[in-house]
Parts: C-alpha cells; sequence; structure tokens
C-alpha cells in the first residue's frame, strides 16, 4: 500500500535506500509505506557541476537517440554539515560531499532514469543510453541549442555559510542547549541537531533549457525531554530557511529551546486523552501538515494522472466548506519549501489548489501535466540526483481566513485544541490519513482545559475539508520534511482552524 | 580496485593526519527498479554507484565526512574534514572502535543469478502480477506494480586491525490495487522481499493477497466507541510492537530517554512474549556477518515470557553501559555514523493458530492495519488508526475502517492473552497474530 508521510525531525534510516548492500526494499515505490529523511547530504566547492554546455547537448541527444518526447540531465553538487549534541556534549560532526548526474528520457508514460555518481562525458553518455532503453517510437529528436533560462529567485542569503566559522554553529547549539537546561529543574535532557548544506544544482533538458543556482538551506531542531519521577515527554522544535546564518537573527536559539522546554513540561501532566469523534482545533503554525497530507498529497498530479487519486475528476467541483482556500507556493521569501525553480527548470509560483471550496488545481511535474494536458506548476522535485523528480509540494498552506482565534475556541464547547502534531501520513488514493499529536488540550466550554496525551486523529480527506468551519486570521508555518519515496523539505501552514468532527485516539471512554 | 587495501591504507593515512584512531566504511552497490502500470512500462531506473565514509577519534572527540567521489584527491580532502570536524566535539572516554576481528558465517546472503536474469524476463513478471490482481473482479483499477533489485559489498576497516567485507543481494516484487465500490476505494498491496530470486513468492500468491485485502474492507460499518479485545494480526503487529525497539535501545536506556530504563530483568509484558533478534538467519533479510562497524552479529533474546534480558548496544553505547557491544551496530549506508537498530527481530511464535483466536473470541476487534508510530518509546503511550473485521460470537461480522486504538505499554503489553504461531520468518521485522483482552476503541 502506498502510503505518504511528513516528519517533523530527520530519521536516520532513511539513507537505507542508498546504496546500502545494494538493498532496494524500497526501490518499488508503489509498495514503498514511509522512507522519510533528511539526508545530511550535500555540498559544495566547485566540481562536477562545471561540465561544458556542449557535452550536455551530446547527453541529450544521446538520451533521444531511440526516440522519446524529452529528456534533461540534471547535475548536483552537495556539501553538507551536521552537528550533534545530546546531553550537552557534542556528540559528532558530520561533513558530506555528495555529487552527481542523472539522465531521464520520457516517452509517452514511459520514463527511464539512469545516474552515475562521477560527472564525466563518458558515464553520462553511459546513463543516457540506459535511460533511453524505454524510448522506441523511433521519432527523431532534432538537437536544440541550450540557453541560460531566465527564473526569478526568492532567497537571498546575507551571511553565506561558507563565511561562517565552525565554532559559531557550535555556539548557536550551546546557547540553546543552556536555555533548554536551565529552563525546569525537570528537563533531564536536551538534544540539539544542526544542520546546514549547500545545494548546487544545473539543469539542461531537450527544450534547450539550461539553468543553474546554488541554495543553502539550514535547520536546527531542539528536542528535549522532561521526567518528574512520574511521567515522561519527549519534546521538539523546529527552525528552518533556505537563507544564510542571518536565520538565528531573527530567532535565536533561546527561543526554540524555551519552546520545546516549555512543552515537555506542561506535557509532564497530561492525562489520557478521551476517544470517538470530536471537534479539533489545530492552532496555527505547523498543523497545516495535517492538509498537507490529507489534501496536498492527493492533489499531486502523478495519482490524478493514473486516474488513481482521491482528487480525481473533480477539477472545478465543489470539495470543501466556503472558508477554505488551500495553496502550495514555493516563492515565499527564504521559506524552507522554497525552491526558485524545481528540479526540471520550471518556474516556483503560487498556486491556488483549492478557491473558497471549489477545486482549482493541481501540482505537477513535466510528465503529468503532458499527461493531464495542463501547466507546468513548479512542482517537479527530487531528493537528489539519485532520483527522478515527481511531483512535490513546497510551501503548503490554508489560505489566511477572517475569524479570532480567541473567538473560534471560545465558541467550542467541547474538543480538543491541538497545538503540535508530531506528523503522520495518507493513503493518496483513498484520502484516508492519521495523524500523531504532541502536544494537545481538552477544550471544555470555549477553554482550553487539560493537557492530554498524545492521540492519534483519523479520518479522510474530503470529509476533513468539508468539515472545517472556522477559519482564523493568524497564518503561521512550520519546517518539515515530506516522505513520498524520495525526501524533500517543505514548510506546511495554516491559520487557527477548528474541524468538526474527526476521530480522535483517546483510551479514555 | 582493491577496496580492502584502499580502506587499509586510508586507515593508515588517517592516522598520519592526526586521527588517534580511524574507521574507514566503503559500500559498492548496484540497483534496479522497474514499474509499470496498466500493462506498461512506467519507469525504469538503474545504476550503480560507491561511496566512503570516515569516522576518526581525535584525542577521544569523534568526527565523521562522506563522499561518492573515490579519486584520490578526493578521499584526502574528505578525510581531512573528518580530523578537523572532530576538533569541535566534546572529548568521551566511550569513544572507541571494536576490535572484535571475528565473523558470523552466515549462509545464503548473496544470489549470484539476479544480475543474469535478463531485463526483459523482470519486467514480464512485473506485468504478469498487475495482470494477476487485476483478473480479480473485484478489483476496479491497479495503482501500480514493481520490481527491484539490488546488490553490494561492504568493506570496513579500523585502526585496531580489523578489516572486513561481506557482498549481499536482494530482490522484490509487488502490486498495489485499488477496489472501488460506489464512492467508496480501499487499497490493498503486497510483496515479496528475498534474498534469493528463486525464493520469490508466486506472482499468483502475491496478486491473490493484494486483491483480497483492497476487496475486504469494502462495505465497512462503524462501531461505537468502547472497550473490547483486539486481535492485532501478523501484518499488523508489528507496528503496535515497534516501539518496544526503540525503548530496547541502549544509548536511550542509558540517557534515560525510554520506558524500559529501569526494566532489566523485570517483568514488563505478558508471559506470552518473547523477542528475539537474529542477526545470523541463513538468507534472513536482515542478516549480515558482521554489524555496521564490524562486530560479529549474533542471534539474542532481548525478552523472554515478559521479562528484559538485554538491551541492543553499538560499541561506544556498550562501553558506556560496561556491557559488550550486542552487534547492533546499524548503518543508514556510507554517509551515516553508526547507530543502533536490529537484524531480523521476530516475537516467538506461541500455540494457537490465528482462526483459534478468532472463534475464541466473543466481542472485538480484528486489527488487519494500523497506521501511526507504535508504543511511543519515551513515553510508551500508543495511539494509532486501525482498520479491519469487528468480530461477534468468535467469527468475523463485517469490515471496520476509520477507528482508534489506544492505551499505554504498561496496559497493552501485560494484556496480551493469546499469541498466535503465524510469524512469517521470511520478513526481518514481524510478529504473530496476537490478542490484547482489552483496549480502547475509537469510533462513532
Amino acid at each position: 500500500m502506498k502510503k505518504y508521510a511528513v516528519h517533523d525531525i530527520p530519521r536516520r534510516d532513511f539513507l537505507k535506500m542508498s546504496v546500502k548492500g545494494g538493498l532496494v526494499m524500497a526501490a518499488t515505490p508503489a509498495l514503498l509505506t514511509n522512507l522519510i529523511s533528511c539526508s545530511p547530504g550535500t555540498i559544495s566547492a566547485s566540481t562536477g557541476l562545471d561540465l561544458d554546455q556542449s557535452v550536455l547537448k551530446k547527453v541529450i541527444a544521446k538520451a533521444l537517440e531511440k526516440g522519446g518526447d524529452f529528456a534533461d540531465v540534471y547535475l548536483e553538487n552537495r556539501v553538507s554539515r551536521q552537528i550533534v549534541m545530546e546531553e550537552s556534549k557534542f556528540k559528532s560532526g558530520l561533513y558530506g560531499i555528495s555529487q552527481g548526474a542523472g539522465v531521464r528520457v520520457i516517452s509517452g508514460n514511459k520514463t527511464g532514469y539512469a545516474y552515475t555518481d562521477e560527472i564525466s562525458e563518458e558515464k553520462l553518455l553511459r546513463a543516457a543510453e540506459v535511460a533511453s532503453y524505454v524510448a522506441n517510437n523511433g521519432s527523431s529528436f532534432t538537437p536544440v541549442d541550450l540557453n541560460m533560462a531566465d527564473r526569478k529567485s526568492f532567497i537571498t542569503v546575507e551571511q553565506p555559510l561558507s563565511d561562517i566559522a565552525d565554532t559559531r554553529r557550535i555556539e548557536m547549539m550551546q546557547r540553546a542547549d543552556e536555555a533548554a537546561m536551565s529552563y525546569d529543574e525537570r528537563i533531564k535532557m536536551a538534544m540539539v541537531n544542526y544542520y546546514d548544506e549547500i545545494r548546487g544544482r544545473v539543469i539542461a533538458n531537450s527544450e534547450g533549457v539550461y539553468l543553474r543556482d546554488e541554495n543553502p538551506l539550514m535547520f536546527f531542531i531542539v528536542q528535549t525531554m522532561s521526567d518528574d519521577g512520574k511521567a515522561r515527554h519527549m519534546s521538539r522544535e523546529r527552525l528552518s530557511k533556505h537563507s544564510g546564518f542571518e536565520m538565528f537573527e531573527e530567532f535565536t536559539p533561546e527561543m526554540v529551546a524555551k519552546r520545546a522546554a516549555r512543552e515537555a513540561i506542561d506535557m509532564l501532566d497530561a492525562e489520557a486523552a478521551p476517544a470517538g469523534i470530536m471537534d479539533v482545533i489545530m492552532m496555527n503554525g505547523w498543523g497545516g501538515v495535517l492538509v498537507h497530507e490529507a489534501v496536498g498529497h492527493p492533489l499531486e498530479a502523478d495519482n490524478i494522472a493514473k486516474g488513481v487519486g482521491a482528487f480525481t475528476g473533480k477539477l472545478g467541483q465543489k470539495v470543501a466548506s466556503d472558508v477554505f482556500t488551500m495553496v502550495d507556493d514555493g516563492s515565499i521569501k527564504n521559506a524552507r519549501g522554497t525552491i526558485n525553480f524545481d528540479d526540471e527548470g520550471t518556474q516556483a509560483k503560487r498556486n491556488v489548489l483549492i478557491e473558497n471550496g471549489v477545486l482549482n488545481g493541481y501540482m505537477t511535474d513535466v510528465l503529468s501535466a503532458k499527461q493531464l494536458d495542463m501547466e507546468r506548476t513548479g512542482n517537479g522535485r527530487r531528493e537528489s540526483f539519485r532520483y527522478i523528480p515527481i511531483p512535490r509540494m513546497t510551501n503548503t498552506f490554508i489560505e489566511q481566513g477572517e475569524s479570532e482565534p480567541a473567538d473560534i475556541l471560545a465558541s467550542t464547547k467541547k474538543g480538543i485544541y491541538v497545538q503540535s502534531l508530531s506528523g503522520g501520513s495518507v493513503n493518496p488514493v483513498t484520502g484516508v490519513f492519521n495523524f500523531t499529536c504532541r502536544e494537545a488540550y481538552l477544550v471544555e466550554n470555549g477553554k482550553k482545559t487539560k493537557p492530554i496525551k498524545g492521540a492519534t486523529l483519523i479520518g479522510s480527506c474530503l470529509d476533513v475539508i468539508s468539515n472545517v468551519d472556522a477559519v482564523g486570521n493568524d497564518l503561521e508555518f512550520g519546517p518539515g520534511i515530506c516522505g513520498k519515496g524520495q525526501a524533500a523539505e517543505v514548510d506546511a501552514g495554516q491559520p487557527t482552524v477548528r474541524i468538526r468532527g474527526i476521530n480522535v485516539g483517546g483510551s479514555k471512554a | 580496485m582493491d577496496y580492502t587495501k584502499l580502506t587499509s591504507n586510508l586507515v593508515d593515512k588517517a592516522l598520519e593526519y592526526g586521527a588517534s584512531h580511524a574507521e574507514v566504511y566503503l559500500e559498492t552497490g548496484r540497483n534496479l527498479s522497474i514499474q509499470v502500470l496498466n500493462g506498461e512500462i512506467e519507469t525504469i531506473q538503474e545504476a550503480a554507484s560507491a561511496g566512503i565514509g570516515f569516522r576518526v577519534i581525535v584525542d577521544g572527540k569523534m568526527g565523521f565526512s562522506h563522499c561518492n567521489d573515490l579519486s584520490d584527491k578526493s578521499l584526502e580532502d574528505t578525510l581531512l574534514r573528518a580530523v578537523e570536524f572532530a576538533r569541535l566535539t566534546s572529548a568521551d572516554e566511550n569513544n572507541v572502535l571494536p576490535s572484535d576481528k571475528g565473523f558470523t558465517e552466515i549462509e545464503g546472503l548473496f544470489d549470484p543469478e539476479i544480475a543474469k536474469i535478463a531485463m526483459e524476463k523482470k519486467i514480464e513478471m512485473a506485468l504478469k502480477v498487475e495482470e494477476l490482481a487485476l483478473s480479480d473482479s473485484r478489483i476496479s483499477k491497479s495503482s501500480g506494480a514493481g520490481y527491484g533489485e539490488g546488490q553490494g559489498e561492504i568493506f570496513i576497516a579500523n585502526s585496531n586491525g580489523l578489516s572486513k567485507n561481506y557482498k549481499s543481494a536482494g530482490c522484490n516484487i509487488g502490486v498495489s490495487v485499488v477496489a472501488e465500490k460506489g464512492e467508496q476505494k480501499n487499497t490493498g498491496g503486497e510483496y515479496s522481499s528475498r534474498r534469493f530470486f528463486a525464493d520469490l513468492d508466486s506472482l499468483e500468491d502475491i496478486a491473490k493477497e493484494a486483491a483480497e485485502k483492497a476487496a475486504s474492507l469494502i462495505d465497512p460499518i462503524m462501531i461505537s466507541t468502547q472497550k473490547a479485545a483486539v486481535i492485532v494480526d501478523s501484518s499488523a503487529a508489528g507496528s503496535l510492537i515497534g516501539g518496544i525497539l526503540g525503548a530496547l535501545n541502549g544509548e536511550r536506556v542509558q540517557q534515560g530517554a525510554s520506558f524500559l530504563k529501569d526494566s532489566m530483568d523485570k517483568s514488563f509484558a505478558s508471559k506470552l512474549l518473547t523477542i528475539v533478534d537474529d542477526g545470523t538467519r541463513p538468507k534472513g533479510m536482515g542478516s549480515a556477518p558482521f554489524d555496521g562497524e564490524g562486530v560479529p552479529t549474533q542471534k539474542r533474546v532481548l525478552v523472554e515470557k515478559g521479562v528484559v534480558k538485554s538491551f541492543i548496544y553499538n560499541t561506544i553505547a556498550a562501553k558506556r553501559a560496561g556491557v559488550t557491544s550486542t552487534g547492533n551496530a546499524s548503518r543508514g549506508g556510507f554517509t551515516s555514523l553508526p547507530g543502533i537498530g536490529i537484524h531480523n527481530l521476530y516475537v516467538e511464535a506461541g500455540q494457537h493458530n490465528p482462526e483459534e483466536i478468532i472463534a475464541a473470541t466473543q466481542r472485538g476487534l480484528l486489527v488487519t492495519g494500523i497506521t501511526g508510530y507504535g508504543i511511543d518509546p519515551v513515553s510508551g503511550n500508543f495511539s494509532g488508526g486501525a482498520s479491519g473485521f469487528w468480530i461477534e460470537n468468535g467469527k468475523k461480522k463485517h469490515p471496520v475502517k476509520g477507528l482508534t486504538i489506544a492505551g499505554t505499554a504498561d496496559e497493552i503489553l501485560n494484556d496480551i492473552d493469546m499469541m498466535g504461531d503465524d510469524v512469517d520468518m521470511n520478513k526481518s521485522f514481524t510478529a504473530p497474530t496476537m490478542r490484547i483482552r482489552e483496549m480502547m476503541i475509537g469510533g462513532a
């Protein structure tokens, strides 16, 4: 069964797919459950990407030698740093360089793909030959000249990562650790994870597009564990931007740490959650991951093109309540999900997917846009050169509404208030999703009362968006890692919203 | 290239560069993936690659670096980075590398035949398994079928004189289909994953199982919120008990971040629960002659009749706990440091066949699918989504979907009152059908 999942933290096992004993347990995405990650992967410096355009042209011609409709070459170079702090000690430092190139051929509905770790003319031509296996329509390709395409950028850098001494990175972590540990004596441990990368890419395709860019990504995670002898809670707070080191000026390590510590302490008193169908208020911010899963994945055009997606054939129809508008926007300044142009070279932009309850569009890549005869929306993304691009989200959110968040709470008699979710998954065909709450409270007579233990929320996408009856005016975002056979960095966002009638998995009657 | 020699030379070089101890981990691999949809090829992907990871300890401080460019210059640059990066971290007396030169002999990790079978045959199999699943009249659509294979070799060398390597391979085939009725949709998928090509399950069996899973949950009836017996079948049991693994992680236990931190030699679960991790099973998908840092693998009882008998450790966590490594260093490939993980973990089979368990249940829920994260390894709380069948008077009455089940590890694991005999030992993480006397079920 296909399942897509999103998590708010890297899972170390995600890389098992790479070349681990060659065990492609996950090689059949159709069966893949959740393979999530945030790879340390990436790089920098130079090499590789300076391959001459005439070589790329030759590779594209080779790829389409046997026929085919489209071919592209993707070169990537990534330098990454990861520093892990646990129990107030710097446990390890990881430095990674990864580079390689992939060649893809599309022929009708078929895709052929091959990649190489070595960026050389010989290896690329060999990859082109392997990728062309699927092409046999014999149509002849007239080579086109490659021209640098014009794309807007939404990522600014004031303090380049390359200028930052590692001691500054360490300092941010130390500050977070101290702030967390001094918050309350019941905080027994903090885990601070610092990650940054610089990813350079070159894209060239048979339509004559040539693009190259280099973008930084930063990810800072603080987890704290509280223990009062009776209960334990592991909390988590994240910060991530496509930006330089200036990220820490707007959000200091202390702010991140204190938020994490507050959750860990507040949740020590959590009681068993109630079970059954009830009203749910989701606080603004990362809660948007619920619609990322429940609605976003089913709106990715690959399953629509296959004719199996939950929203197949519903374009132009009313699918949600009037107050519900949902957007995917890869052009939000410096956001974690921002991409400038996607990994196929399409300009990122704001795409309104559902407008006042009416289904307005899907998120496409080159292949699904062609299959559905729709525009390319700039959602063709790939984890690295080891993967083909597929339709993926960027920054996905419920659009700002008009209600005051306080009024939404005050007008809810009974239910639960979800302040933070761990993550969840969806079956994009049936639209059935599940989520795990990390921090939630009972709502009694319009007030947030007792904290409750991590309950599961389940439901189906079409029900949940029809049952959204109040949308706040306080849109916020949170960073995450989305897994769909390959990982992608995303933001999910929403204002405070109320959903009538979700099944909550508590252990109390 | 002679990788055994290369890894040993690089260990020497690391010492020259200032490392007090060093480890070099190199992997090479090749993989192939074929996806088909509606009788046509959808994607074919093929690649070969290699990469290397350097772990160095400089005056008790640990650094790590990796690259996938094996040219001399790249290797030297990357190695230097590890040494530089190590200086940033905190010294820890537990930062040591293993020295056990042993090697557990395991049969059946590498099948040379896989690579020899023609691509056309593999495409044909993927097409066939899809066709068979679609031939079930209850199935309306395919959401794809696929074949995948990979093979690789791992080389580890370290400055304690350890130098080892082994080769492994694997292949898998599966299909996912959709059953529809009116507005209802349900998916079902099944796959088979084996070390040897000849051991893959028959395409007929895979297709039949996928179709059955998709079709069987059509026309569910909602039940009310209540407490009742919950039977978790063998395909779902792993999702329930998964969190126990995190709680048995020796490092998390040391950090106090485990609900089992004080449970060594104590009973925390029903006597029916025995959990074993076996890294040595012939042809096991999780078997290996040595773990992610070169320590020989073993077969180890972690939980015996509800009592914790062993936590799992890598070398560093073991040193801190004052024990020896259990050969459970896991590695997510050359790009990561060794963590702690399992090989082939199973819950030991009990006395009853699944039909007997159902027949012995007056009223309850048979769970065939669980969503969510399983038992939380830190707090021991559990809450998940559930689907399956409602049972009355020892018989399946109707399908159910969209339910939740919840409880704490303490309640759930002590309440296991029947254990099935149906463990699928071909899987690397597996458990039989089990019954929990009573759990909270969330419904209408």
